[in-house]
């Protein structure tokens, strides 16, 4: 069911980290899934049936010509002749239970996904769930992230770069925090210093150090073609992103500089919110470099009141829903790197067991829960299928999921409209917005400065 | 239970002029008949509710009969809508999706009837901009004026349609925005969808989220845009019952109001305009209050009350912003009309 296939929050452009560590063909290299060419109808001899044609000439048959009594031979050959009757009905009998047989082990329906785990590069994803579920007792975005990154790529990212571009880039924004005279423990002021790292050209007058914005990459943002890119190693290589690599970085450079931020979710969009000192809230738009309003994401058109109250938008996502967010980044990397598979399954019962309500990882069950039905219903095939209780069951399930989907008050958004309502904001009523609430923001931060300074 | 002890304090304690006697019995009948309808499920009529709080305005001279009747000729001219047309809608929810269809196009459409080979065109209800929160004349949000003049606004209009689908035997959901009521229904095809009555449009979410009236902690928490089950409808007519009470005697000492409140707040906790009454209710008492420290104890717990009001999401909104907003709908229909649904439920 390709019906959610891009409902994903996606992103652009080539990556060049991997370009300058390793070959450019490495993510080009990326296998197209295929289904394994099993076949689901065992095929079966003769072996062990019973063959009435063969049986029929073992018949027991006494001759009567040595028989001096008539009357006895009479009895003798009416008996023979019951036995006779006797034996063909046994065979009657084997014949329909060899039948019987045949049909149950055509039957023999298999209701699990056939798994990848052959297929080369798979390891690297079952070795980076092992690590997010076992190892992880901090919750490290930076570490969990890279993990789902790395997976793609086989595990042939540079760790150690990646960190120091991050280290880096921690010790940059507090620097100019410092330069600026701004509070190093207000929340506002580490907010504000980490918008502008990502939508200004910021220098450093004591290194003469230079950081310039990062862009949104229209081209792909869905990841599409190039699923690598909604990475943020992809971000921190091109300095473009989109809606989803944008924020993640944002939140891994607020966990270096330790300020308060959040995730929430909008239709095939994620944001940040963070609170400033005095507990007002600020939405930020990274795709675009804006602060937005509340009223700006809710008209998008494609939120529904149904999935506010059932809290799948505009909330701040808790550790256990950003972990499960990451896991059904990873399901979706292996599902557009292998396939469906009962792997797939076992991430995403985790995520939903993290995130019950996860609109993307609900869907990801809803597409695997019909990948395998689909499975099933081509092994069945014509066959009645009151036979296999167990595929109506499954039928039952997959559209239980689908309006379950319906009842969180999901409703697709468009590619186009999407576009749309991201380009909206940069009309002038939406900029002014910004304006006025950039005002508020450094009016917050001042009079934090100057009640320091007195 | 504790709806029931107000009650019993409440009707006992309420002092009865000779005048307003028979009024005051009317109301009472009325309070116990909603408190009735949530208590006991299958009691549950809605247009019994909101004839009996009519009624009770009226001081008795609601016409049963003949609004019956009129909500009998509707429901038949839904009937023969439902049989005379195919809808191009195949879902397994069909059957009530036809009967939503039916009612919508007699509050909205006119319609061309044949009576003995004649051709009459049915004319719609109408909106009507006047007195639309029935600040002059309360009986103006009435549905048996609206049955009477067929023009309503967005209190008749929506009871009305509720009132015909479950004539026709299938549901319809109120739900709120800021001195407004619309109608929400979940089909098969489109998930949840709006039908706003009185400009005959299908709006989307956004519309209503754009008023600027509507705070998104005020959607998280159901106070708005919620479809409301019928023990939270009974509960928006259990404050017309206190507001028409208001209305017939403006110097009551408050009881009835309070009880009004506490059973509607008992059947839709987050209902603010309950909320807001009770509160209010209680900001007297503590004004009456002669004891120092009661007193101050007292307004710390109303000032909680109004906090949680606030932290609901409820804010208020000028009553002539509210009519700016609803010719927005018109106006910028483009913008906000919800297109899936226009083509199955015109003809």
């Amino acid at each position: 069911m390709a019906l959610f296939k891009d409902w994903m929050i996606r992103g652009v452009s080539a990556f060049i980290l991997a370009v300058s560590l390793y070959s450019s063909a490495l993510y080009s290299q990326v296998p197209t899934p295929q289904v394994p060419s099993t076949n689901p109808f065992p095929n079966y001899s003769n072996n062990g049936v019973v063959n009435p044609s063969n049986n029929r000439n073992q018949t027991p048959f006494t001759p009567s010509s040595f028989n001096p009594d008539l009357n006895r031979q009479q009895q003798q050959n009416r008996n023979i002749m019951l036995e006779v009757e006797q034996n063909q009905k046994l065979q009657e009998t084997a014949m329909k239970e060899a039948r019987a047989d045949i049909e149950e082990l055509r039957g023999a329906v298999r209701y699990a996904l056939p798994t990848y785990s052959k297929f080369e590069g798979t390891q690297f994803y079952y070795e980076a769930f092992e690590k997010i579920i076992l190892l992880d007792t901090t919750f490290s975005l930076k570490e969990n992230n890279f993990l789902v990154e790395n997976a793609f790529f086989d595990n042939k990212l540079d760790k150690a770069e990646f960190d120091k571009i991050i280290t880096q880039s921690g010790d940059f924004i507090r620097a100019k925090m410092k330069e600026q005279g701004y509070d190093q423990n207000s929340n506002a002021a580490k907010n504000f210093m980490l918008f502008q790292f990502f939508s200004e050209t910021l220098q450093l007058k004591s290194s003469n150090q230079k950081h310039l914005p990062f862009k949104y990459d229209f081209d792909d943002y869905r990841g599409v073609k190039n699923y690598a890119k909604m990475f943020v190693t992809k971000l921190l290589a091109t300095k473009t992103g989109q809606c989803h690599s944008m924020p993640l970085l944002y939140l891994i450079l607020a966990d270096e500089i330790k300020a308060e931020a959040y995730l929430a979710l909008s239709p095939n969009h994620s944001y940040i919110r963070f609170p400033d000192d005095k507990g007002k809230w600020y939405n930020i738009e990274l795709t675009n470099g804006m602060l937005s309003t509340d009223s700006y994401i809710s008209q998008s058109g494609y939120i529904k009141s149904e999935a506010l109250q059932n809290k799948i938008y505009m909330e701040n996502l808790t550790k256990k829903e950003m972990l499960s967010g990451l896991l059904t980044d990873l399901a979706d990397g292996y599902i557009h790197k292998f396939g469906h598979d009962e792997f797939v399954k076992t991430v995403i019962d985790k995520a939903l067991e993290l995130s019950p309500n996860s609109i993307r990882a609900n869907m990801i069950k809803a597409n695997l829960d019909s990948a395998r039905m689909d499975f099933v219903l081509r092994q069945i095939g014509n066959r009645p299928i009151e036979k296999y209780p167990q595929a109506i069951d499954m039928i039952e399930k997959v559209k239980s999921q689908y309006s379950f989907i319906d009842q969180l008050g999901y409703e697709d958004m468009p590619e186009e409209a999407y576009q749309e309502w991201l380009q909206s904001m940069n009309k002038e009523n939406q900029k002014q917005k910004n304006e006025e609430l950039t005002k508020q923001l450094k009016k917050a931060l001042s009079n934090k400065k100057s009640t320091i300074k007195g | 239970m504790i709806r029931n002890y107000i009650l019993a304090v409440l009707l006992f304690t309420i002092p009865l002029s000779v005048r307003a006697q028979n009024q005051e019995a009317l109301f009472e009948k009325s309070l116990l008949t909603l408190n009735d309808m949530l208590v006991n499920e299958n009691h549950y009529s809605f247009k019994k509710a909101v004839f009996s709080v009519e009624n009770a305005y009226l001081n008795g001279k609601l016409d049963t009969v003949a609004a019956n009747n009129q909500i009998n000729v509707l429901t038949n001219l839904c009937k023969s809508l439902i049989d005379g047309r195919f809808l191009a809608y195949v879902e397994s929810d069909k059957v009530d999706v036809n009967k939503w269809a039916s009612v919508y196009q007699v509050m909205c459409d006119s319609i061309p009837i044949v009576i003995k080979d004649k051709e009459y065109k049915y004319i719609p209800f109408r909106y009507d901009f006047e007195d639309v929160f029935g600040n002059q004349e309360l009986s103006n949000m009435f549905v048996s004026k609206l049955l009477t003049t067929r023009k309503g606004n967005c209190h008749s209009l929506p009871y009305l349609y509720k009132i015909l689908c479950e004539e026709l035997g299938t549901t319809a959901n109120l739900a709120l925005a800021p001195n407004h009521i619309y109608i929400k229904h979940q089909n098969k095809k489109n998930g949840w969808y709006n039908t706003e009555l009185t400009s005959g449009i299908f709006p989307n979410d956004a519309w209503l989220m754009a008023s600027g009236f509507i705070h998104v902690d005020a959607i998280k928490n159901g106070v708005y845009m919620k479809a409301l089950n019928n023990k939270e409808s009974i509960a928006l007519v259990m404050m017309d019952l206190a507001n028409a009470y208001q209305k017939a005697f403006p110097e009551n000492d408050g009881s009835f109001l309070l009880a009004c409140a506490e059973v509607s707040i008992s059947a839709y906790p987050n209902f603010t305009t309950a909320l807001i009454l009770r509160a209010e209710m209680h900001k007297k008492i503590v004004e009456a209050e002669v004891d120092v420290e009661k007193s101050k104890v007292d307004f710390k717990k109303l000032e909680k009350e109004y906090a949680n009001i606030h932290m609901l999401g409820y804010r208020y909104m000028p009553e002539e912003m509210y009519l700016n907003w609803l010719v927005s709908l018109k106006t910028e229909r483009e913008k906000y009309e919800n297109k899936k649904l226009t083509n199955f439920n015109k003809k």
